[in-house]
């Protein structure tokens, strides 16, 4: 059961909204796919990201993927320390391995409650 | 490149391409630095690569772009490496080339020690008797109007190429029967691996216009292939 305090996107991002805030990452069940994480790419903090359309970009030792956004809105904090500290995906994939704050204008018209995301993965497999 | 990225954004539910590099070329892993190469050849061309992984000096190989949907494929990528590098393993086996895929193994380790992506065999490689690697492979996921996609570069050892001696090469185990026939082989094993019948194709309108423009804007962009 995953933390039902925040959102999820099908391409297994998540966001938890605080206010005007939203804080963005990716989910447990993305991370055990991919597997051996190498290199995270974020945007710097002032960037603009936009609902649905990718943000970053994640190295597995086999694939890289692109990491989408939940919600659209300028980005007022990314962790920099997530890129030197991977392992923090696997342990803590829903706190310490969070990737940006972002003041939200808009928000994807696809998130889903944990419940939702929970049967998503599932059917996945 | 540029063709792999306009099939991967492309509207067929999978595609695939195969191919040969002329003349030889070096191409990067889609996060590496250019400047880990410097001592590369003057006059070599270095092309950087949708896909991840390290470096490959593509010499004489087979080459492929496997551009299909997600679902298509198992959702994990380790288990998309188990479908599809069976697949070429039965591919090279039935012309004779004993080969194997590693089922377990350390992952490589951390660029920029193993910048080429031969260097050191993984999980789900394919390799010789001797544990040398035969086959480089990397892949692109993310998702487009058609919904999740995913590009497979794959590249198979023919002759050793001179930036990376240390790899297999399948002239060193078996006569090849032609190379035409070795790709025709490499095309049914994948095809039979994913459920799919294979139908003979060149690029469609839209897709060689995306890989024009992608050729010019992207590949043959300096800018792009220094980027990191």
């Amino acid at each position: 059961m995953r933390p039902n305090d925040r959102s999820y996107l099908k391409s297994h991002e998540w966001c938890k909204i605080d206010g005007d805030v939203a804080t963005i990452g990716i989910s447990d069940y993305a991370v055990s796919h991919l597997s051996d994480l190498v290199f995270l790419d974020l945007p710097n903090k002032g960037t603009n990201v936009t609902a649905g359309e990718s943000f970053g970009e994640i190295e597995s030792v086999k694939a890289v993927s692109d990491i989408y956004s939940p919600v659209s809105g300028d980005v007022l904090e990314v962790n920099k320390d997530l890129p030197d500290n991977l392992e923090w995906l696997s342990e803590d994939p829903f706190g310490k391995a969070w990737m940006l704050k972002v003041r939200v204008s808009g928000k994807s018209a696809d998130l889903m409650s944990g419940t939702a995301y929970d049967a998503h993965c599932a059917a996945e497999g | 490149m540029a063709r792999d990225e306009a099939l991967l954004l492309g509207d067929s539910p999978a595609a695939l391409r195969l191919y040969n590099w002329a003349p030889h070329a070096v191409s990067l892993g889609y996060f590496q630095r250019l400047q880990d190469f410097d001592d590369v050849p003057p006059g070599t061309s270095i092309v950087r690569r949708l896909t991840g992984g390290g470096a490959i000096h593509h010499g004489e190989e087979v080459t492929f772009a496997l551009a299909l949907d997600a679902d298509l494929l198992p959702a994990s990528v380790d288990a998309s490496y188990g479908l599809l590098h069976d697949a070429i393993v039965r591919a090279v086996a039935s012309i004779g080339v004993l080969c194997t895929r590693l089922e377990h193994g350390p992952p490589p380790g951390a660029r920029p020690k193993d910048r080429w992506c031969f260097a050191v065999p993984g999980r789900h490689d394919i390799v010789d008797r001797n544990g040398r690697k035969l086959c480089g492979s990397a892949q692109r996921r993310l998702r487009t109007s058609r919904g999740p996609r995913v590009l497979h570069h794959g590249s198979l050892v023919i002759e050793r190429p001179s930036l990376t001696p240390f790899v297999a090469a399948i002239v060193d185990m078996a006569p090849i029967p032609s190379l035409p026939e070795l790709r025709r082989r490499l095309a049914a094993e994948l095809a039979a691996a994913l459920s799919m019948n294979l139908e003979p194709s060149t690029l469609r309108s839209t897709e060689a216009e995306v890989a024009e423009t992608l050729r010019r804007t992207r590949y043959e962009d300096q800018a792009f292939t220094a980027t990191r």
